[in-house]
């Protein structure tokens, strides 16, 4: 083992590992770079499809006007208890797995209107969203938020409901029109009868009264079949894997899955009896995920925007202006539009979006407390701009922008010579470099 | 939005996009859309085809020289020139969000069957307003606007509009009114903004304005840029202790053009967009508080200050052809009465308002108001005093040039469909074809797919 000094990592090891970071995380928080792309990708990878210790970093705690947020009680702090956990989470990985089985197994809490059900079931989830997707399914079945969503509950025998039968095999594991049929539909919703749910007390339960016990066919299989074999029956269906692995391909980069990775990812989570990690480790550590470095090809999902912003400016949660402002970029966690979840990659992006998106950065600002009467005069336009890529952890920067900011940090100052205008134009351009550096086309994706 | 309805059926999806292609969903074929305008202005052979029209003086010689275009491209031909017309027709799209109940908006008083299918919230036919010529109809009592838009012949009722088999899910019935497709589809675009596609520009988002802080749906075009601005006053750009919006843009006007990826694109042509539009509204924005009153005063509610916001854009003549805004709450499951009366008064006081402004602003022979909904209630009321979702609303055409009166057949509640609804006499791609047609100009199987040929007198 030798004892020297660490060299600073290459450009393209940092680009690599900021590229990871943003599309299996929330992107790296600003000393994370540094290390991992000394470490390797390898360890990189490892870190997150094994993560150990606290999911959260410590301190600060989220705020709201000073106040710890009450995710239960008051409107809108549901999301900023979910946004904070993805900025302080040390488990990258399976926070972000967590929001996209959101997005898999959409509910929104605009129906279930419980905020204690839907942090259940972001528990439920995250638990196990990088093991077992059987263990996943199965526990979705009986989780009451879902169960509320898609009426499972109280689904009786004389009056079965197919909305959860028809999203589980056309959303949840098959695909639209992909190897099943309406009657299988109508077999799955009489097997999936019997959990009830008694409003008043908010006590879910199962009564086997109320359950068809009898004879179905579903997907080409005969019995008297329960609620945990039509989890079975659809998992153990042929079309299943390619459909999962394709969509969890999709997560991750928009380029197309190459059909021999599609039939590695198949193999891996079959062999491995439906374990979602192998099917990640495949994913993570393909070319396509760090192609073409210069050029980011995936828009970040608003929740991914938002939370990467604060992590790379070591922010917390300190207001709730978050919730509005996510809802105006498009992506409110606890309320997907619909059951087959967000519009992703290019569909993120209006000029009404791209303005809340631009709105966000200002607020990200705001909190720098960059004050007037603190940037000295001899700040040259390039130290300006250096300051402004630190202080918000060295995004990527195309050489347009480059160009953009380094015009933009001559300029701005240039006639600006009285003293009180030196107290206020000198940090007004730090201010707007680092606004820039944070919501710029550049930081839309990734 | 009115998600939040008691009712379970508004999800779904983006399913359509994840599973395997099937035969049942409805595709529109890319071709379709392929070389409108939109396409043209920026075509190859040196001389563009906009270029071409302008420069010859019309229509008759591009379609003399070019045969290509042939007939079908006779429509597009026409909708090029009138996109650069400043005299262009203007549809603007309102959106009673949740179904409205269209048997208590237009009461038919005449029908023996209402009382007895709306015995606990019946409107008392003494109370409505008489409907000129047609004694056996009368406004809901609190549309005493509307009905003097009526009066005055400007506004064409459509009293059973929907489509064969309606679903009553809000959901399945938005998408289908809003693509225009009936039937699951894969393509997400909404039929006002293919229609954009076809009339629109490259580079003015203000063609066509969302008046909203999210996209309409049914105003997501494929590649013609579109604006979401509610109101012009108010969209900027600020960072907090930067003392103006354009400092605040400083270095992101240099930086939105030259990528690469698709992504990128995306971002750099949103940022191309949203500047654009904050520039194209200075005038407005610099009237700041000292907005000009309007004729009528607008309801200080969301749908009179859309409307009101939108005739100062249309005044401004930023080339705006299309515009959508919502009214919310028509869900009415419960407590309908008291509800229905004040959505309905907002929505006739509005269109008053509208109408006053636009004649004041010289724009009313140019604008044609279109008021629809995703479905109409059920026949019966229910036990909470409100209405469960039926089928067959009422639609609305207002605007100068409507052709004013009772413009389809009205079933009667004899005859319910199975679910206890009214029956759907005239389908809503009908509609939408004539008011494409013979108000926009535009072709209406390029926007709908597989439309037939059947179109209603609405427009004189």
């Amino acid at each position: 083992m030798s004892t020297t000094i660490a060299r600073p990592p290459t450009r393209i090891a940092r680009a690599r590992v900021e590229r990871l970071m943003w599309r299996a995380g929330f992107g790296a928080v600003p000393g994370d770079v540094d290390r991992l792309a000394r470490a390797g990708m390898d360890v990189a990878v490892h870190e997150l499809l094994f993560p150990r210790g606290p999911q959260l970093r410590k301190a600060p705690e989220p705020t709201v006007d000073g106040q710890p947020i009450d995710p239960v009680n008051v409107y809108g702090h549901d999301v900023l208890w979910w946004l904070d956990r993805m900025v302080r989470g040390r488990h990258q990985l399976v926070e972000r797995m967590t929001l996209n089985w959101h997005d898999h197994f959409a509910t929104s809490n605009e129906k279930v209107s419980d905020a204690r059900l839907m942090q259940q079931q972001y528990f439920t989830i995250r638990s196990r969203s990088v093991g077992s997707f059987r263990k996943l399914a199965q526990a979705i079945l009986r989780d009451h938020a879902m169960q509320r969503f898609l009426d499972l509950d109280n689904s009786d025998k004389d009056d079965p409901n197919e909305n959860f039968a028809r999203e589980f095999l056309e959303l949840f594991t098959l695909g639209v029109n992909n190897g099943y049929t309406e009657q299988d539909i109508r077999e799955a919703a009489r097997a999936l009868t019997g959990f009830t749910f008694n409003y008043d007390a908010k006590a879910f339960g199962y009564d086997s009264e109320r359950h068809d016990d009898g004879v179905k066919k579903i997907l080409g299989k005969t019995g008297r079949f329960t609620p945990n074999d039509v989890v079975n029956l659809a998992i153990n269906h042929p079309k299943h894997a390619p459909y999962l692995c394709k969509k969890l391909w999709g997560y991750f980069t928009p380029r197309p899955c190459p059909p021999g990775t599609l039939k590695k990812m198949v193999a891996a989570y079959k062999t491995s009896g439906t374990q979602i990690r192998p099917v990640l480790q495949i994913i993570l550590t393909h070319p396509a995920l760090l192609a073409d470095l210069g050029e980011p090809d995936q828009v970040k999902p608003p929740v991914v925007y938002v939370a990467g912003m604060l992590r790379k400016t070591n922010q917390v949660v300190t207001t709730d202006s978050w919730t509005w402002m996510l809802d105006n970029m498009g992506q409110r966690p606890f309320y997907p539009p619909n059951v087959s979840g967000w519009e992703q990659d290019e569909a993120w992006l209006t000029t009404a979006s791209v303005r809340a998106r631009y709105e966000a950065a200002s607020q990200a600002v705001r909190a720098m407390e960059i004050k007037d009467g603190t940037i000295a005069k001899k700040q040259t336009p390039a130290q300006a701009l250096s300051a402004a890529l630190r202080m918000t952890g060295k995004p990527w920067t195309s050489a347009q922008s480059r160009a953009a900011l380094s015009r933009y940090a001559r300029t701005s100052v240039a006639d600006k010579t009285a003293d009180w205008q030196e107290e206020h134009y000198w940090p007004e351009r730090l201010r707007v470099l680092c606004h820039m550096l944070l919501a710029g086309p550049d930081a839309q994706v990734s | 939005m009115n998600r939040n309805c008691g009712c379970d059926d508004w999800r779904v999806s983006r399913r359509a996009l994840l599973g395997a292609a099937a035969d049942n969903l409805v595709g529109i074929p890319e071709a379709l859309l392929a070389d409108g305008p939109a396409a043209a202005l920026t075509g190859s052979r040196g001389i563009t085809r906009k270029r071409m029209l302008v420069g010859a003086g019309g229509l008759a010689f591009a379609v003399a020289a070019m045969p290509r275009f042939g007939a079908k491209g006779l429509f597009e031909a026409a909708a090029a020139q009138a996109a650069e017309d400043p005299n262009g027709r203007i549809l603007v799209s309102i959106y009673l969000d949740g179904g409205n109940d269209g048997l208590n908006t237009l009461v038919p008083i005449g029908d023996p069957r209402y009382r007895q299918l709306r015995t606990r919230i019946g409107i008392d036919p003494a109370t409505t307003l008489a409907v000129a010529g047609h004694p056996e109809f009368g406004w809901h009592p609190s549309l005493t606007g509307l009905k003097t838009l009526f009066d005055a012949g400007k506004v064409a009722v459509m009293p059973a509009v929907d489509y064969a088999n309606p679903d009553q899910s809000h959901f399945n019935s938005q998408i289908f009114w809003r693509t225009g497709v009936v039937g699951q589809t894969f393509d997400r675009s909404g039929w006002l903004g293919r229609t954009i596609d076809l009339l629109g520009g490259t580079d003015n988002p203000l063609q066509a304005i969302s008046m909203g802080w999210n996209l309409d749906p049914i105003l997501q075009s494929r590649q013609a840029p579109v604006a979401t601005v509610f109101d012009p006053g108010g969209f900027g750009f600020s960072i907090p202790d930067v003392w103006s919006d354009e400092a605040a843009l400083g270095p992101y006007r240099g930086a939105t053009s030259g990528a690469r990826s698709k992504a990128r694109k995306a971002a750099q042509q949103a940022f191309r967009g949203a500047i654009g539009v904050f520039d194209q509204l200075a005038p407005l924005r610099a009237q700041g508080d000292k907005v000009p009153p309007t004729p009528i005063a607008y309801p200080d509610e969301h749908l009179g200050n859309g409307l009101r916001n939108l005739a100062r854009m249309l005044g401004a003549g930023f080339g705006t052809r299309l515009a959508t805004i919502s009214h919310g709450g028509f869900d009415t499951h419960d407590q309908q009465p008291v509800e229905h009366a004040q959505l309905l008064k907002t929505l006739g006081d509005s269109l008053v308002a509208w109408q006053a402004d636009l004649d004041a602003r010289n724009l009313s022979d140019r604008v044609m108001t279109l008021v629809w909904s995703e479905f109409g209630r059920r026949a019966e009321d229910n036990d909470s005093n409100g209405t469960d979702h039926g089928a067959g609303g009422c639609v609305l055409l207002v605007g100068n040039h409507a052709n004013g009166g009772i413009q389809s057949e009205f079933p009667g509640l004899t005859n319910l469909d199975p679910d206890g609804n009214l029956l759907v006499t005239t389908e809503f791609r009908n509609l939408y074809a004539t008011l494409l047609e013979s108000w926009m100009g535009v072709e209406a199987g390029r926007v709908l797919p597989g439309v037939d040929a059947r179109r209603l007198a609405l427009i004189k």
